[in-house]
């Protein structure tokens, strides 16, 4: 994959033939992936879904000592609102210095519409540079500015001359894809193009050859992975996946989010880039290959103890340790074995439905087999070949539901009215809808809980034992509050909406 | 819109955003987004958030209807979508008002909404378009053309004008995290003096309210800035004349809206004094309580307040003039038209204290701290400094840095608070008052 030179990286629809719009079971739209007829498809009935710029803003907004300019009119990017708090004590977990959320909006208004917003953001970027000294500004671009043709390349080319800060484009035009995961594309794109770059190391001007120090540092790098941490992770999965990792030899560095400019740099120092969600990963690790020849590991996500499990001895492969690989994973599954059993008695045979990001649904489902719990349905965000390595660690799925869908709640409420599971597990975003059916609701990712590894499993497992102890709260809500559907609505087929073409 | 140049940490949304909420507070209004797919969800994580975590509500956050336009759209145009788009939404969603609203991209290409909802006149609910293009407004302006929208084309014409009835403007839902425990209060008060009152988004209101608006007499707006606009074009659809009084907040300044309100309702004079003395006995009844802590341990501070054009002279004033504060920086931090600032000047005169801060127009977080200088001569490391100290800073999350700097309390109460839950909080009319001297001294008291 080489996409390096073109402005934006291609569509996920066309590169991977991404679908966002399918109902029907597990082996059915497995099925329809492999037969690439899923991208097609679209709604007659629709609902505010989110959009690759504010989905950038995931990844963009996590990055130390960066400011980031939303350039577009003054709604684009406000959703930052809402995390200026969590992003700057999630920062803090890596570094207790950490500055907080800092962005600008260009701003741009009718007569910009008109006359272009190159000037506007001209004075954005010379602005942050000057007061926040960052090392990094990224500029996500918005519908506006890339339909009226703004050239923001050509505006950082310009500026780059003058300000301290790299800056980054990012562009993010939400009505470019119907699949949203394109951001994370468009992301690795700018830091791919700007920020991944040979570090200058002092070693590297010596006049007199150390070799054991040269030795010493070839050997670091032959044992350090890099590994792709998504903005839903929390500070606890990542220093579960380090120990690990740390446990079969390996030392860890984490990349993209909570990153700084420097360990973009360092990035060329290492073995192996391991992805953590093909979702997120797969147009970097490839760039990362095709224009620095660092091999990768793309397969699984480590939820569940099957998939952790898959996931360490894909790695371990690479460095020959699945001799040890399979000693910790043995010694990990027999302790977590143990832990469980507390919780078996009281999930056993309780029904659940996912809904969320197609890589996290199904690898969580794993965990809810693992503790005797049955799962009936499924909403993916969209999909592709990425959930197909995930399947291999469920049984008897076949016949379960998929319906993909990103968000659209309308479907959702469908399903579980028919299926009626005893636990609901969902992404963010839609819980005034899901509540009002008084499940018992665990959210799909939380970046302050752990969910990943074999600590993961334990702490899933507790979480959803005390949800499901007390739904009461959920419960009077839907005693008390609505929902907004007509009657007719739970009687029609709940993929009434689907429509095969675009 | 004057100044027109980038924002560092805007307090506001969009245009869209502005009127997406003020139809979440309308009871079972239902929007359809025409617009891109992002938009929708982007503005309710703003302003759930910023409005101390107001949520989605009947039929909001991710399921707002939306026609989720793409590259073909924008190519081919939008109308036939969002036809379909407002056929499935009245097949699928229980509503009393559907109303088209609208993003940037639709606009830019000249999607015609108004013509595509006429189609939908015979429909058992109405169907209205609201173009709300970003590009020309802010979340305030949003709530101005949204209201303007429904004044023209919802609000029933015609009605026989009633002299008891008022209608109160000027607090926006999802820019003002206390909207509905303000607007609550304010009509509490108005219902005391012999009115009946439409805030259309108070406890217990529906969309009979909006639509009976015509029978009212008078429109007060609550705001310098805020819900102007809409005023206008109900006094040009309806022919009800508005006036314009700034948010009261705390005893004083109540008192004198409802003496202002009265004359301009032509209420009994009688009733508005037995009221207001009422009120008043009944606030100095609580605010008494603190009389012994304020002075036992001198809890007179001076103050920084950033907020919009609502809140910040406001609150300064009420600090002022009640508390026995200083305020002595107060930023105002909205987007304004230029017109609009010598009036908001003005109402940082005729205060009873005679102490009035430096006031700012500076919508950029970061130009705070820069006035603290004007505001106040900085210590140049002599050894006897009158230092700008005791200080509490009144304004947004946004200030959060800012006060951990200079090591002062922060009360949050300007959009946005994300780090509150509100409910029925209330910081307009004389139980605001007293819940902003509760909330203000606890932040005092709270290591006690």
């Amino acid at each position: 994959m080489n996409y390096i030179h073109e402005k934006t990286p291609p569509m996920r629809e066309e590169r991977l033939g991404t679908g966002i719009a399918f109902g029907g079971t597990c082996r059915e739209v497995r099925c329809a992936q492999r037969e690439n007829c899923l991208n097609l498809a679209s709604r007659s009935f629709s609902q505010t879904q989110g959009c690759q710029f504010t989905l950038s803003l995931a990844m963009i907004n996590t990055l130390r000592n960066a400011v980031t300019i939303m350039h577009g009119p003054i709604g684009c990017g406000a959703c930052s609102t809402g995390s200026v708090g969590t992003s700057q004590s999630f920062k803090r977990l890596r570094d207790p210095n950490a500055e907080g959320l800092i962005w600008l909006n260009t701003n741009l208004n009718e007569v910009d519409v008109i006359s272009g917003g190159e000037e506007k953001l001209k004075e954005a970027i010379r602005y942050a540079d000057k007061e926040f000294r960052p090392e990094t500004i990224l500029i996500p671009v918005s519908c506006v500015p890339a339909l009226i043709g703004d050239d923001v390349d050509a505006v950082v080319a310009e500026l780059q001359e003058e300000t301290a800060a790299v800056l980054v484009p990012v562009h993010c035009a939400g009505f470019k894809t119907k699949a949203m995961a394109t951001a994370y594309d468009d992301v690795y794109h700018g830091i791919l193009r700007k920020m991944v770059r040979k570090p200058e190391r002092l070693e590297d001007r010596r006049v007199f050859p150390d070799d054991l120090d040269d030795l010493r540092r070839k050997y670091r790098d032959s044992r350090t992975v890099n590994v792709l941490n998504v903005g839903s992770m929390s500070r606890q999965d990542e220093l579960e996946l380090e120990r690990l990792l740390n446990a079969i030899g390996l030392k860890v560095r984490y990349l993209p989010c909570y990153s700084g400019a420097e360990d973009f740099r360092y990035a060329l120092e290492s073995a192996l880039n391991v992805s953590i969600c093909g979702t997120h990963d797969d147009y970097f690790i490839e760039h990362m290959k095709s224009l620095y020849d660092i091999p990768f590991v793309i397969d699984t996500i480590p939820i569940g103890r099957k998939n952790t499990a898959r996931w360490l001895f894909q790695i371990a492969e690479h460095f020959d340790l699945q001799e040890e690989t399979a000693k910790l994973v043995e010694t990990e599954s027999r302790e977590l074995d143990k832990a469980l059993e507390q919780f078996r008695p009281y999930l056993q045979g309780k029904t659940a439905f996912l809904g969320g990001g197609e890589i996290r649904i199904v690898a969580t489902a794993e965990i809810l087999q693992d503790l005797g719990m049955k799962i009936i349905g499924f909403k993916g965000h969209h999909y592709d070949q990425f959930a197909e390595p995930v399947f291999a660690s469920l049984e008897n799925v076949d016949d379960v539901i998929f319906d993909v869908a990103t968000q659209q709640p309308f479907e959702q409420i469908n399903l579980v009215k028919r299926l009626k599971p005893d636990l609901y597990v969902g992404h963010t975003g839609g819980g005034n809808i899901s509540a009002k059916q008084g499940l018992p609701l665990l959210p799909l990712f939380g970046p302050s809980y752990n969910y990943l590894g074999y600590s993961g499993v334990f702490d899933v497992a507790r979480r959803i034992r005390r949800l499901m102890s007390n739904a009461q709260f959920n419960k009077k809500i839907a005693q008390h509050c609505p929902l907004p559907y007509k009657a007719s609505w739970y009687e029609k087929d709940p993929f009434t909406y689907i429509k095969k073409e675009g | 819109m004057s100044s027109s140049k980038f924002v560092d940490r805007p307090r506001f949304h969009c245009a869209l955003g502005g009127a997406l909420f003020t139809l979440r507070a309308l009871q079972k209004a239902i929007p359809i987004i025409h617009a891109s797919a992002g938009c929708g969800h982007n503005l309710f994580s703003a302003s759930n958030a910023g409005a101390g975590y107001l949520g989605g509500g009947y039929c909001g956050g991710t399921a707002w209807s939306s026609t989720n336009v793409v590259e073909r759209e924008i190519v081919f145009g939008g109308e036939e979508r969002l036809n379909e788009q407002i056929r499935t939404t009245l097949d699928l969603i229980d509503g009393d008002l559907f109303v088209v609203v609208t993003g940037c991209m639709v606009e830019m290409i000249g999607d015609d909404v108004r013509a595509v909802a006429s189609g939908f006149a015979d429909s058992e609910v109405p169907v209205i378009a609201v173009p709300t293009p970003s590009f020309k407004g802010n979340s305030y302006d949003g709530y101005d053309m949204l209201l303007s929208g429904l004044f023209r084309d919802y609000v029933t014409q015609g009605l026989k004008k009633r002299a008891d009835t008022v209608n109160l403007l000027g607090s926006v839902p999802g820019q003002d995290a206390f909207y509905k425990g303000n607007l609550t209060e304010i009509s509490r008060l108005l219902q005391r003096i012999g009115f009946r009152v439409n805030t259309f988004f108070g406890e217990g209101e529906t969309l009979d309210n909006l639509q009976k608006a015509s029978e009212a007499s008078l429109t007060i707006v609550l705001s310098d800035v805020y819900g102007l606009k809409a005023a206008a074009v109900c006094e040009e659809v309806h022919g009800i004349p508005y006036i314009s009084l700034p948010l009261p907040v705390g005893a004083a300044q109540t008192s004198e809206f409802l003496r202002a309100a009265a004359v301009a309702l032509k209420a009994d004079a009688t009733t508005v004094e037995r009221v207001i003395r009422e009120e008043e006995a009944r606030y100095y009844d609580y605010f008494e309580r603190i009389a012994d802590i304020y002075n036992d341990v001198d809890l007179q501070r001076y103050a920084i307040v950033a907020g919009d054009a609502n809140y910040a002279p406001a609150v300064s004033r009420f600090l002022a003039d009640e508390l026995g504060w200083l305020p002595r920086l107060a930023v105002i931090t909205d987007l304004l038209e230029e017109e609009r600032i010598p009036v908001l000047q003005q109402r940082f005169t005729g205060w009873e204290s005679d102490t009035y801060p430096l006031v700012k127009f500076d919508t950029d977080t970061s130009a705070i701290q820069r006035y603290l200088a004007e505001a106040w001569e900085p210590n140049h490391n002599e050894r006897y400094a009158d230092t700008f100290s005791p200080t509490v800073l009144i304004g947004s999350v946004f200030e959060r840095d800012l006060a951990a700097k200079l090591g002062i309390p922060l009360l949050t109460l300007s959009f946005p608070v994300t780090n509150r839950i509100v409910l029925n909080q209330t910081y307009a009319g004389y139980n605001g008052g007293l819940g902003l001297t509760a909330d203000l001294l606890t932040t005092l008291v709270a290591g006690r």
